[in-house]
């Protein structure tokens, strides 16, 4: 059997020109300046396929080509090169209430959405109470869409959306739409696709949507695929790309703090002058494993005498999620007072780390025991990566046992139930 | 578990029909009807005003042109010539204008959803030669009613004038409407050359009067297909004893039959040519 979708070597180039004008006296005026167009490459060669019934998702950041891939799946959009090839009917819905319009009412906007779907007048008449009925919206057939609620317009839109019956669902983020009720809607239409084998394409930056309904996740990125594969599995790809390029963001302070920062507040008093990150064997490092050590060295000049002070520090992963906190104070650790001048070295060691794959922050802050005056606070101060060899699944490795008993007097062969 | 009764619960899809030819003319339908019956609602008098307007614009050229300075005094039916060039003159206006935004005003339909995008360019024109076909039926009607038609056999003749007419404007709209989306002067260059062909169509006066005072120029103006349509028209519903522009111009006469059918070849080719160009660029 055919593939749905046949997508092959796809390629999508956007001419961007650099100064856009597209009146007369500029293409006069300009005639030999019509070159001056920046390239964006948006699909690079893609290819991919999807067999009947699969519930596909696409996932990837902002600007990756996910939409242009489905304009081009939709015939929007024309490749430059390599095809699309969708066998059979689709319905797209790039966004919900395309071609709706405002001054009609919810009766007539059935009779115009529906037509964009290609259905016709007659098929349409006999199911327009049905439509308003699914849509909540019998009390108000003649009201005008402009005095609908948004809310009320997305309901009406999308029971448009479904009347077309189709071998291929075309969507792009349109989950989260409606009041809860009507969400438990819409989620019951996709859950029945997904059981009569209807093949579907979901675009979302959502992957807890993603990893709920689809069968199979395309990652990309730069116009690229970069993963392919099992829900959960993409999902964790992406998310640790999510990470990364957050890391790559960061500037790099394994050693040493960069004054000026504007992140950093500073009162004069106390300041940290380094924040490194040791390994096991004490060399600073920016990559660790699952379950060796990593200490937080730190280093702090005492300009002014404050008396007692609290050192802390925090761990987030790259999207900014806080997994741990703790300061000398809550873990019962008393720094002694300084004088000016001195210098104080504080360490932080975490003896086996618990954290998976992924990129992390750390952020260290030195304050009075009474949380305020914080004298200093520097976010972030270093960062890492942690490299999983075991693959375990989410954050944190747990250290838990397994036990597994076996009598020994049990027949082989005996089929034993062992829920309870 | 309790379940709150609110609305069915399932919406089962419709088969869409399989002829695509058949898709395409419905929602061609229902744009038109669609943007037929917005420019209406709101007004207080709503479709009436689409009548008045040709009205106006006749009574305003009837005292100018007839009154004023005399234009047809020659023929005492001239006030008919004049109200039916005036009304297929206002679906010419109209319908080319608003084919020109029928692509650009879109984008957002363009940009989301596909249909081919021709439809757009045909519910603009049909929903301009809706008013059109009223307001013919309305003016045949009372024109007849007055005395001042002449209908006979001849008169099989301007239903084909008016399709000659439909052509033109079909060629001009895709043409317009898809150069529009890059171009945008051309919505004020299309104003001026509208206001050119008003004048050099002889709409406002009996094509005879530029006939005898500027033979040459007569040719030109001759050539172009707005001027043959009613001149013939007028020829075809008014008065048999009218000559047609293949009087003033001879075998030239396929001209501007040949014009309006290239105009709408190139139209098309166009259109064809940038429509995979629209979406990206709205």
């Amino acid at each position: 059997m055919n593939p749905v979708v046949e997508v092959s070597h796809l390629r999508k180039r956007f001419r961007l020109p650099l100064d856009k004008s597209s009146t007369l006296k500029y293409r006069v005026t300009h005639l030999r300046s019509s070159s001056r167009y920046s390239d964006l490459v948006a699909l690079n060669d893609v290819s991919f396929d999807i067999p009947s019934g699969q519930f596909l998702g696409i996932a990837g950041p902002n600007g990756c080509g996910k939409s242009t891939l489905l304009k081009i799946l939709c015939r929007i959009y024309k490749a430059d090169s390599g095809y699309a090839r969708v066998n059979g009917e689709f319905s797209a819905f790039l966004e919900l209430g395309v071609g709706f319009n405002p001054e009609l009412t919810a009766r007539e906007n059935i009779f115009l959405g529906g037509a964009m779907l290609g259905l016709t007048r007659a098929q349409l008449r006999d199911k327009v109470d049905e439509v308003l009925a699914f849509a909540e919206l019998e009390d108000f057939a003649e009201q005008k869409l402009k005095n609908f609620s948004s809310g009320m317009q997305v309901r009406l839109a999308f029971s448009v959306a479904i009347l077309g019956q189709t071998d291929l669902l075309v969507m792009d983020e349109v989950l989260a739409v409606g009041d809860a009720s009507f969400q438990e809607k819409c989620f019951d239409t996709f859950n029945r696709y997904k059981r009569e084998g209807k093949t579907i394409v979901l675009v979302s930056h959502n992957l807890g949507s993603l990893e709920e309904y689809c069968d199979r996740v395309l990652l990309l990125n730069h116009g690229a695929i970069v993963a392919d594969g099992p829900a959960t599995e993409v999902t964790g790809i992406y998310h640790r790309m999510v990470a990364d390029h957050a890391l790559a963001a960061e500037r790099d302070l394994t050693t040493g703090v960069v004054h000026g920062d504007p992140n950093r507040t500073q009162t004069p008093a106390i300041e940290f002058t380094s924040a490194a990150l040791l390994n096991g064997s004490g060399q600073n490092t920016r990559r660790f494993d699952t379950g060796t050590p990593l200490t937080i060295d730190m280093e702090l000049l005492v300009h002014r005498d404050v008396g007692d002070f609290v050192c802390g520090m925090a761990i987030r992963r790259a999207d900014g999620l806080l997994l741990a906190g703790t300061n000398t104070l809550m873990d019962n650790v008393s720094i002694p007072r300084h004088f000016p001048g001195d210098k104080v070295s504080v360490r932080y060691t975490i003896d086996s780390l618990p954290l998976l794959a992924g990129g992390y922050i750390v952020q260290v802050s030195v304050h009075h025991p009474a949380g305020t005056p914080v004298y200093d606070w520097v976010a972030p101060a270093a960062s890492f990566r942690v490299n999983d060899m075991g693959g375990h699944l989410g954050l944190l490795e747990m250290r838990g046992r397994w036990e597994v008993e076996q009598e020994a007097d049990v027949p082989t062969g005996a089929v034993r139930p062992i829920l309870r | 578990m309790t379940v709150v009764a609110q609305g069915s619960g399932t919406l089962e899809a419709i088969p869409r029909p399989k002829s695509v030819f058949q898709r395409n003319l419905n929602l061609v339908r229902e744009l038109s009807i669609t943007s037929f019956k917005l420019k209406y609602t709101g007004s207080a008098l709503g479709y009436v005003w689409s009548l008045i307007k040709p009205l106006m614009l006749f009574g305003i050229m009837f005292v100018v042109f007839s009154v004023l300075l005399k234009a047809g005094a020659k023929s005492p039916d001239f006030p008919v010539q004049l109200l039916i060039a005036i009304v297929a003159w206002t679906f010419f206006t109209e319908a080319t204008t608003t084919a020109m935004n029928a692509v650009a005003g879109n984008g957002d339909l363009i940009r989301k959803a596909y249909f081919p995008r021709w439809i757009l360019v045909l519910a603009s024109t049909t929903s301009a030669l809706l008013t059109f076909a009223i307001n013919t039926v309305l003016v045949v009607i009372i024109t007849l009613l007055l005395g001042d038609l002449d209908l006979t056999w001849r008169s099989l003749f301007a239903p084909l004038l008016y399709l000659e007419l439909i052509v033109l404007v079909l060629g001009l709209s895709m043409l317009l409407s898809s150069l529009f989306v890059f171009f945008r002067d051309l919505g004020h260059i299309w104003e001026i050359v509208s206001l050119l062909l008003f004048y050099g169509s002889a709409i406002v006066l009996p094509f005879s009067l530029i006939d005898s005072k500027f033979p040459k120029l007569s040719v030109i103006a001759g050539l172009n297909p707005i001027a043959q349509i009613i001149t013939d028209v007028r020829y075809a519903l008014v008065d048999p004893s009218l000559p047609t522009m293949a009087h003033y111009i001879g075998p030239l006469i396929a001209i501007p039959i040949l014009l309006t059918v290239a105009i709408f070849v190139l139209g098309f080719t166009v259109f064809t040519k940038l429509t995979p160009k629209f979406a990206e660029s709205l």
